[in-house]
């Protein structure tokens, strides 16, 4: 593979410098976030390459172990940022569900499945693993948002049937069904346009690191199915938590 | 079934009780009218007796036990509960009857059949309305006693009802008014009444209360 030098990376600038002057000429004021996107970008790329080099050099199954918790740590940070509804708290339940369904995959994608010896390798179980966390966060996002706001506008009918003896599963189990569904669609969806719409990142990069386009398309299967799974177990783990906490013992809302 | 609150308030967030030392005993098969103009709690008060809600203080007993010791969805099936704004779910008439016995607390009980729920849908003077129609676009009044007979299928003890005919004609009101005093007198089902309204009935309320927000409740003589 071609290597990027310092030099071409910084040529690379004058992209932004195209973009944040067409800015300022069209009075977008965007100009401030691109020159401080751009920044970031670069510092926290050269970053985490430095972390992996570190972690890819230890090669520790717990150092491999912990930095995943701890990816996955601001995922459920994420989360909590955008879901709008604060008077239940969703970090913990959010975060100890998807470390448990995303160790669970990950372990067994690794080890069952492309049959990585050691399991651990950080140079497979990192990147695997980043993929499930950033792609099943959305989903659970979404899923989560969706559950609130049918809970907040359906609560003539949730007390309706709690009036009439339903537990408060009963109750919501329509509208648990679609809050998962809601999260779910967008992965379900890339099933089905994969390949036709456009070409997914990790094959590209596959690709471009010298890989035979088939071989790329074997990770990529994987890659996809892993990523269904993932979030499916994910989304559904986390909403039944949650949906407990907008309830008391007594089969009352909270919310 | 026996229900007495005792000195029981309700206040939202550190803001003026609602229901301030409510003291009421509703003994097996009594009519009690509780009257009060709106925002009075009155619906607060039904809420707390189905524990869609708890006091803020003081204590509810049921038979002499406290309500909280009793297995809440079983309770719920025991005191239904009629909602002031009636809630259709989409779907036919017949749909909404069939919820109350879609829950696993009522597992062991058959829905009734059609003629049972034309024969009810009579009583209450749903002449008009057949089991098929779509009940989300049925009329306030009549989803009003949709909703009250599809509590009545739980077979409750105790019937609270929130303001069931407020969006009645005068002649309908007081039909359905006289369909629940015959229930109560027939069946032995002890019901609760709420409303803003001036009910004017020719039969036995054995009690009525005025309740006034933050005031507590002052019964206001026996009607004979």
């Amino acid at each position: 593979m071609i290597e990027i030098t310092p030099l071409q990376l910084v040529l690379c600038l004058i992209f932004v410098l195209v973009a944040a002057t067409a800015s300022l000429v069209l009075r977008l004021r965007l100009e401030r976030d691109l020159v401080w996107g751009s920044v970031r970008t670069f510092a926290q790329l050269f970053l985490v390459g430095y972390v992996l080099q570190f972690v890819f050099r230890v090669n520790n199954p717990f150092l491999v172990l912990a930095l995943y918790v701890w990816m996955i740590f601001w995922a459920a940070h994420t989360i909590r940022g955008r879901v709008q509804e604060k008077t239940i708290s969703i970090f913990t339940p959010t975060f100890v569900s998807m470390v448990i369904s995303y160790m669970t995959v990950l372990i067994f994608v690794t080890s069952a499945i492309v049959q990585v010896k050691p399991w651990y390798t950080p140079q497979y179980f990192i990147p695997l693993g980043g993929m499930i966390v950033g792609n099943s966060m959305n989903a659970i996002a979404i899923a989560l948002e969706r559950m609130f706001s049918d809970l907040r506008k359906q609560r003539e009918q949730i007390e309706l049937a709690l009036c009439l003896g339903a537990t408060y599963q009963e109750a919501t189990h329509a509208l648990l069904r679609d809050s998962i569904k809601a999260g779910m669609i967008p992965s379900i969806n890339a099933l089905m346009t994969v390949g036709l719409v456009s070409l997914p990142g990790m094959m590209t990069g596959q690709i471009l690191a010298g890989l035979d386009p088939t071989s790329a398309v074997r990770y990529q299967i994987v890659i996809m199915l892993m990523l269904v799974a993932s979030t499916a177990i994910g989304s559904t783990i986390v909403v039944h938590i949650v949906r407990r906490s907008c309830f008391t013992k007594a089969h009352q809302m909270v919310l | 079934m026996k229900i007495e609150l005792r000195d029981v308030s309700l206040s939202y967030d550190g803001h003026e009780p609602l229901l301030r030392s409510i003291a009421l005993v509703v003994e097996s098969g009594e009519f009690v009218l509780i009257e009060g103009p709106s925002g009075s709690g009155k619906s607060s008060l039904l809420r707390l007796l189905n524990r869609l809600q708890e006091p803020t203080s003081g204590e509810i007993l049921l038979d002499e036990t406290p309500i909280v010791s009793h297995d809440v969805t079983a309770l719920r099936r025991r005191i239904g509960y009629v909602q002031q704004t009636p809630v259709m779910l989409r779907g036919s008439v017949a749909e909404n009857f069939q919820l109350p016995f879609r829950f696993s607390s009522a597992r062991d009980r058959a829905a009734p059949n059609s003629d049972r729920l034309r024969e009810l849908m009579d009583d209450f003077l749903l002449q008009d309305v057949q089991l098929t129609d779509e009940a989300t676009r049925l009329s306030v009044g009549q989803k009003q006693r949709v909703a009250l007979i599809r509590t009545l299928l739980t077979a409750p003890e105790l019937l609270l009802c929130d303001e069931p005919t407020s969006a009645l004609d005068a002649q309908s009101r007081e039909i359905v008014q006289s369909s629940l005093e015959r229930l109560n007198i027939e069946d032995r089902m002890s019901v609760i009444q709420v409303t803003h309204l001036e009910v004017s009935s020719k039969r036995a309320h054995p009690r009525r209360y005025r309740l006034t927000r933050g005031d507590g409740l002052q019964e206001t003589g026996a009607s004979t």
